[in-house]
C-alpha cells in the first residue's frame, strides 16, 4: 500500500498556493501556501472542517474566486498555470479539462430550464461544431452514465430528488469530457443511503473513464473510503498527508488523530458512551493564532509550538506531517 | 417501574395538495424510561423530527396517545405548563435557536422565568451555564450569540433547556451543524447531563455513529413507522431489519461490512406502500429470497408489526425475521 511512485507528470499541481480575501480591515489569509499533485486517474480527499480553507483552494484551481481576491503560487493543468490564463484560454479550460460539481445540488441547477437543454448548453458552449443529432445523444449517454433514464432529459429540476440532482450536476460537469473533477462536498446535503449511491456512482466514473478526482469535504471517513491519498487541512494549510487507509488509522497530526476520532467506529468498544473531541472550535482565519495555529487545542501541545511556525515534514514513506512530534524518518 | 414517556400508536398526517395526507408518523409505539438515552434514527422525510415535535406537545397526534409519567399529556392549564417544564427540546441549529439581540443571561433567564421557577435567577442561570460547561458563568452573561462560538452557542441552548429542570430533554440533530471536531464535546456534555441529573434523552439523529457514541436503545424509522427497536449493542452490532441493515452497511465507519446500496429514495409519505412499507425496496424481497421463504404474499400484502426477531432479542418489523426457527 505504500510508497507507490509518484507519476512524472502530475494532471494538477499547485504550487505553494497562497489566497486572500479581501475583508475590510484587512485580507483575510484563507489559503496560506499549499502544495499538492494529482496524477492521471487518481483521487485525493481534501479534509477538514469550516473555515480550513479547503474550498477555498478548490475555488482557486479554476479561479472561480470573488474579484478582489489576491492569489498567488501556481495552479499547473497538464503544466499550464492557470493562474496566468487569459480569459478565453481559461472559458476552454474549464469544462473541457476541469471541471466542478458544488455543494447543495438544489440551488445549481437553473429551476426553470429543462434538464437536457442545461447539459446541452454546457456541450454547445465549448465544441459549437457538433451536430443537433451528435449532442443529443452524448446527453442522453451522460444521463444513462450517471443513472437517469434519458428520457428524463425533459423533466425541470423540481420533478428530481435530491440525489437525482446531485446525479445531473454530476452528468453536467462531464459534458465536456474533463480529466479532472472537483466535487466539492457532493454529498453533504443527502441521505446516507443516497450518499452511498453518489459516491458508489463517482468511483465508478472514476474507473471507467479514468478520471482524476480531487474530492472536498468535512468527512475523513467518507474520504477513507473513497479516495487513495488523503490530505488534512487545518488553518489554511496541509497538516497531513498519505495514503487514506493509513492517515486515517494510524494518523501523524495531533489535529489528523482528533478529527479520525470524532467519527466513531461502529461496533468498536473504544467509542462505546465515549464521544471524543477536541476543546475550542477551528480558528478564525483572521485571528489564527501564533505559531503552530493548532496549539490553542492540541492536547500534545509542547512548550515551543507557540513560537515554531512548523511545515510539512516527512513522516514515513508517502506520507508527510506538520507537527514538531513528527520525527522525519 | 412506569417508563418516563410511553406512546401508543401515535399517529400524525398532514394534508398536501391534492387532498392527499403525508402520514408523517404512521402508528408509533415507544418508550422512553427514566435516565435512558434513546436515538431516534432515520433518513429525512422517515417522520422522526415530526415524532420529536408531537412529544414536547408541538404537534398534537391525529390518533394514539402521549403518556408522561403514566399520564395523558395535559391540553391546558397549570398541568400543560409543568408538562412543558418536564419536557424541553434542544433543536439542530444554536444559531438560529437563540435571539442574536439577546445576551446569553437572557437567552437562559427567559424560560425560568416563563416557567416561573422558583429561586434566584442568577444563581439558576449561573448553575445552568456552569454545568454546560462554560465557566466561569459571569464570564458569559453579557455576551451576545455572535461573540461565542458554534459549540459554546450549543451549550448555551443545553443550559437554557436544563436550567428548568426537565426530565426528558428531546434534541432533534444537537450536533449535526457543528464542526466534526466540536461534535464530540458536546455529546460528552450531553452524557454527563444524564449521569448528574439522570434526565432522559431522546435523541433524533441520522447519524449511526453517534448512536453508537451515546445512547443505550436505538429505535430505527421508516416511513413513519419503528421498523427495528433494541439496545445499542443488539441493534448495531446484528441489525434483523433490512432496512437497519443497509443503513449500517453503507456508513464508512462500520467497517468491513459489504455495502448493501438500497436503490431509490425513501418513498412519499403521502403514497405508502401496502403491506410491508419497506417492500418496495427490500433486498430480501428483490432477491427472491422472501418468495424462497413463502412469505412474498404477506410482504406485500400484510402490514408487519414489531415483533420479536430471531436470533436477537430487538424487536423488528418485518416479516422474515420474525419467522420462528422450526417455520425457517
Amino acid at each position: 500500500m505504500s510508497a507507490a511512485p509518484r507519476p512524472a507528470a502530475p494532471l494538477l499541481a499547485v504550487r505553494g498556493l497562497a489566497v486572500t480575501y479581501a475583508g475590510s480591515g484587512g485580507g483575510v489569509p484563507a489559503v496560506r501556501g499549499v502544495s499538492l499533485d494529482l496524477a492521471p486517474g487518481e483521487t485525493l480527499g481534501l479534509a477538514g472542517e469550516s473555515g480550513c480553507g479547503k474550498s477555498t483552494l478548490a475555488g482557486a484551481i479554476l479561479r472561480l474566486l470573488p474579484r478582489g481576491t489576491a492569489v498567488t503560487g501556481e495552479v499547473l493543468l497538464d503544466g499550464e498555470d492557470v493562474l496566468a490564463m487569459r480569459p478565453g484560454r481559461l472559458r476552454a479550460v474549464r469544462w473541457t479539462e476541469a471541471s466542478i460539481v458544488l455543494q447543495g445540488a438544489l440551488h445549481s441547477l437553473n429551476p426553470v430550464q429543462r434538464i437536457g437543454a442545461q447539459i446541452v448548453e454546457a456541450i454547445e458552449l465549448h465544441e459549437p461544431r457538433l451536430g443537433r443529432g451528435a449532442v443529443r445523444a452524448r446527453v442522453a449517454e451522460l444521463l444513462e452514465l450517471v443513472g437517469i433514464p434519458a428520457d428524463r432529459a425533459s423533466d425541470y429540476p423540481h420533478r428530481l430528488s435530491g440525489g437525482q440532482r446531485q446525479r445531473v450536476l454530476i452528468a453536467l460537469a462531464l459534458a465536456c469530457r474533463p480529466r479532472l473533477l472537483i466535487a466539492d462536498e457532493p454529498t453533504t446535503a443527502l441521505d446516507v443511503m443516497v450518499q452511498a449511491q453518489v459516491l458508489r456512482l463517482l468511483a465508478r466514473l472514476q474507473e471507467e473513464l479514468g478520471l482524476a478526482v480531487l474530492f472536498v469535504t468535512h468527512d475523513l471517513s467518507t474520504l477513507a473510503a473513497v479516495c487513495r491519498r488523503i490530505a488534512v487541512m487545518y488553518a489554511g494549510r496541509i497538516v497531513e498527508e498519505g495514503p487514506s487507509d493509513e492517515v486515517f488509522r494510524a494518523p501523524a497530526h495531533p489535529y489528523t488523530r482528533a478529527l479520525a476520532a470524532a467519527f466513531p467506529v461502529i461496533g468498536d468498544p473504544a467509542f462505546r458512551r465515549h464521544p471524543s473531541g477536541l476543546p475550542g472550535d477551528p480558528p478564525d482565519p483572521r485571528e489564527l493564532p501564533s505559531g503552530c495555529p493548532f496549539h490553542p487545542r492540541c492536547p500534545l501541545a509542547q512548550p515551543e509550538c507557540p513560537d515554531v511556525d512548523v511545515r510539512l515534514r516527512p513522516a514515513g514513506a508517502g506520507r508527510a506531517a506538520a507537527c514538531v512530534l513528527v520525527e522525519p524518518a | 417501574m412506569t417508563p418516563l414517556l410511553e406512546l401508543r400508536g401515535v399517529e400524525v398526517g398532514f394534508p398536501v395538495r391534492g387532498g392527499r395526507v403525508a402520514r408523517a408518523v404512521d402508528g408509533v409505539d415507544l418508550t422512553v424510561e427514566p435516565g435512558e438515552v434513546l436515538a431516534l434514527v432515520g433518513e429525512s422525510g422517515c417522520g422522526k423530527t415530526t415524532l420529536a415535535r408531537t412529544i414536547v406537545g408541538l404537534e398534537r397526534p391525529d390518533a394514539g396517545e402521549v403518556r408522561f409519567e403514566g399520564e395523558p399529556v395535559a391540553r391546558r392549564g397549570g398541568a400543560l405548563r409543568a408538562f412543558r417544564r418536564r419536557v424541553q427540546m434542544v433543536f439542530q441549529d444554536p444559531a438560529g435557536a437563540l435571539n442574536p439581540r439577546q445576551t446569553i443571561y437572557e437567552a437562559v433567564a427567559e424560560g425560568l422565568r416563563i416557567q416561573k421557577t422558583p429561586g434566584n435567577e442568577e444563581e439558576l442561570v449561573a448553575q445552568a451555564l456552569s454545568r454546560a460547561g462554560l465557566r466561569p458563568p459571569e464570564r458569559f452573561f453579557r455576551l451576545y450569540p455572535y461573540e461565542i462560538s458554534g459549540g459554546q452557542r450549543q451549550r448555551v441552548v443545553i443550559a437554557g433547556a436544563m436550567a428548568v429542570g426537565p426530565s426528558l430533554l428531546v434534541a432533534d440533530e444537537p450536533v449535526s451543524s457543528l464542526d466534526a471536531s466540536v461534535r464530540g464535546e458536546i455529546l460528552e456534555l450531553m452524557l454527563g447531563l444524564v449521569r448528574e441529573t439522570g434526565v432522559s434523552i431522546l435523541v433524533v439523529t441520522h447519524d449511526l455513529g453517534l448512536a453508537w457514541n451515546v445512547a443505550d436503545r436505538v429505535a430505527v424509522m421508516y416511513l413513519g413507522r419503528i421498523v427495528e427497536i433494541g439496545t445499542t449493542e443488539e441493534l448495531l452490532g446484528d441489525p434483523k431489519h433490512p432496512y437497519t441493515a443497509a443503513l449500517l452497511s453503507v456508513v464508512p465507519e462500520a467497517g468491513g461490512r459489504e455495502p448493501l446500496i438500497l436503490s431509490g429514495e425513501t418513498p412519499d409519505p403521502t403514497r405508502i406502500p401496502s403491506g410491508c412499507r419497506f417492500h418496495p425496496r427490500c433486498p430480501l424481497y428483490a432477491s427472491g429470497e422472501a418468495a424462497r421463504l413463502g412469505i412474498e404474499e404477506r410482504c406485500r400484502g400484510e402490514d408487519p408489526a414489531l415483533a420479536p426477531a430471531r436470533g436477537g432479542p430487538q424487536l423488528a418489523a418485518c416479516h422474515a425475521t420474525a419467522l420462528t426457527e422450526a417455520a425457517a
